[in-house]
């Protein structure tokens, strides 16, 4: 039989049954599986389960309270972050340490190949592996979560924002995993059925401040902000949940006009997570940033270190350093260091180092009396940092899950000139206030 | 007997489903989870931010935007 011919015999059927039964074929279907399940049911369970589903009826009547929901899913997402990092702080200080040590036994070497192996992979691999513990222990809190059933009454509480700014309560994981790694985040959202709602949330997501972004932060608002440099990475994470919400909103009224998809969805009986289960699904997500530390990161370490090694990295700097002057930091240090951003942003710090020669601890202060920074230009230089283009192993993530070549191009192009305007506003309309 | 849109119902009262409407997806989704007609149908609470709700069907715990739930016609008890 031919498509056509099986296509036309399934009419026929519908229209057949619908005779008989009054009723569509897909509600007649649904009525015979329920009436057999429940008579199945009756047959074969003799105590239903009341304990477990009361105990999570009694969890649920404080978790989605009307006026508890709000304030306790905010205390649990810092509850989340604090539990990352602080716990991450011992890990990341003995990888460090590692690295430094390792470091020093390879550099008496000497030569082309002891500053390869000294500057180029074991700075370059060290700079990438110290985010692991961060990264590893976000999963595993998102991870428990999950399997204890809060992330449902999560998207439950949150449904109502994020479908106001054209997302789905479903939008709401990806998003908080685009906070650890934006890899993965992007990956979760295959889990949004409605096409519309799925492309928003991807070309958003890199909005949401990766680790990886961390570092510069960290960097330039303890240098520059001192007293407030807390206060300058939170309002980093900020602005960056300000941009994703209103260009949702923007793709949502253009791009992608239309109905969202549907939140017809269980909450399930909360339950204790196991250790196993948790593990898993850390491994799952967090192998996909070692994979990248494993390939793109060493490739492009290596690459900046040849550059360097041979004099070529200035040149690139300086044809990219007019295109940034508007924002403050027409250097072509900073434009070096941006421009290799993309491959991955932790690299931003590490570029810095390199061209300075300098250790963490001093490169703040060699920014700034060799660049001649203020701390306007150093936020202008953050926020693009923290809008502009997602890294390059992002945007084949973004590849691969759209299938197509269109939507990776297109967030490129689109974050970039959102970075820049949002850059040069800040350093423009910002010099008129400080000078 | 009254007949009423699942939307419209308070915390704590019940209905039995007496016809499912919506269109394509959600329609599908509705049926596929168990809002069928003769099910008896129990709205539990409402989200913090006033949408979506929960509701309890067949044993379990089921949240439905209000718009989902206005496709569902009950019959109040």
């Amino acid at each position: 039989m031919s498509r056509g011919e099986i296509l036309k015999a399934v009419e026929q059927s519908l229209a057949h049954l619908q005779g008989i039964f009054a009723d569509e074929a897909e509600v007649v279907i649904a009525d015979a599986r329920y009436g057999f399940i429940s008579g199945l049911l009756k047959d074969v369970i003799k105590k239903p389960p009341i304990e477990r589903v009361a105990l999570s009826d009694k969890i649920d009547r404080v978790v989605v309270d009307r006026w508890l929901g709000i304030p306790l899913f905010l205390g649990v997402m810092y509850g989340v972050f604090q539990f990352v990092f602080t716990l991450s702080v011992p890990f990341m200080d003995w990888i460090d340490a590692a690295f430094g040590w390792l470091g020093e036994r390879v550099s008496g070497i000497g030569g082309w190949g002891g500053s390869l192996l000294a500057d180029g992979v074991i700075g370059g691999v060290g700079s990438v592996l110290i985010f692991v513990p961060p990264i590893f222990l976000l999963f595993i809190a998102i991870a428990v979560l999950e399997d204890c059933g809060y992330m449902a009454r999560a998207a439950f509480v949150m449904d109502r924002v994020m479908h106001k700014i054209g997302l789905h309560g479903r939008s709401f994981i990806p998003m908080i995993l685009g906070f650890g790694c934006n890899i993965p985040g992007i990956m979760a959202c295959r889990t949004i059925e409605n096409p519309k709602d799925r492309l928003t949330t991807i070309l958003v997501n890199p909005f949401m401040s990766c680790g990886a972004r961390l570092p510069i932060f960290v960097l330039l608002a303890g240098y520059f902000f001192a007293d407030h440099a807390g206060l300058a990475v939170f309002s980093m994470y900020i602005i960056g949940i300000v941009v994703a919400m209103i260009m949702a909103l923007i793709f949502r009224k253009t791009l992608f006009r239309g109905a969202s998809g549907h939140f017809v969805m269980e909450l399930p009986p909360y339950r204790r997570p196991t250790v196993r289960g948790v593990l898993t699904h850390m491994w799952e997500r967090g192998r996909l940033f070692l994979r990248k530390a494993g390939t793109i990161i060493f490739a492009v370490v290596v690459v900046i270190w040849l550059l360097d090694y041979t004099g070529a990295l200035e040149p690139i700097g300086r044809a990219f350093a007019p295109i940034f002057a508007p924002c403050g930091f027409g250097q072509w240090e900073a434009a070096v260091s941006l421009v290799f951003g993309f491959l991955a942003k932790e690299v931003v710090v590490g570029a810095m180092g390199t061209l300075f020669a300098a250790e963490e601890g001093v490169l703040g202060s060699a920014i700034a009396t060799q660049l001649g920074w203020t701390p306007l230009v150093a936020f202008a230089f953050m926020v693009f940092c923290l809008l502009y283009v997602p890294c390059i192993a992002a945007v084949a993530t973004i590849k691969s899950e759209t299938n197509s070549w269109k939507w990776p191009i297109f967030s490129v192009a689109y974050t970039t000139a959102i970075a820049w305007i949002a850059a040069a506003l800040i350093f423009q309309v910002g010099g008129l206030f400080v000078g | 007997m009254d007949r009423k849109g699942l939307h419209e119902l308070r915390p704590g009262e019940k209905g039995t489903i007496v016809k499912i409407g919506g269109v394509g997806g959600v329609h599908r989704r509705l049926l596929d989870m168990g809002l069928v007609s003769g099910s008896e149908v129990e709205v539990e609470r409402v989200a913090p931010l006033g949408d979506p709700i929960e509701v309890r069907i067949k044993g379990y715990h089921l949240s439905l935007r209000k718009e989902e739930a206005s496709d569902i016609q009950v019959e109040m008890q």
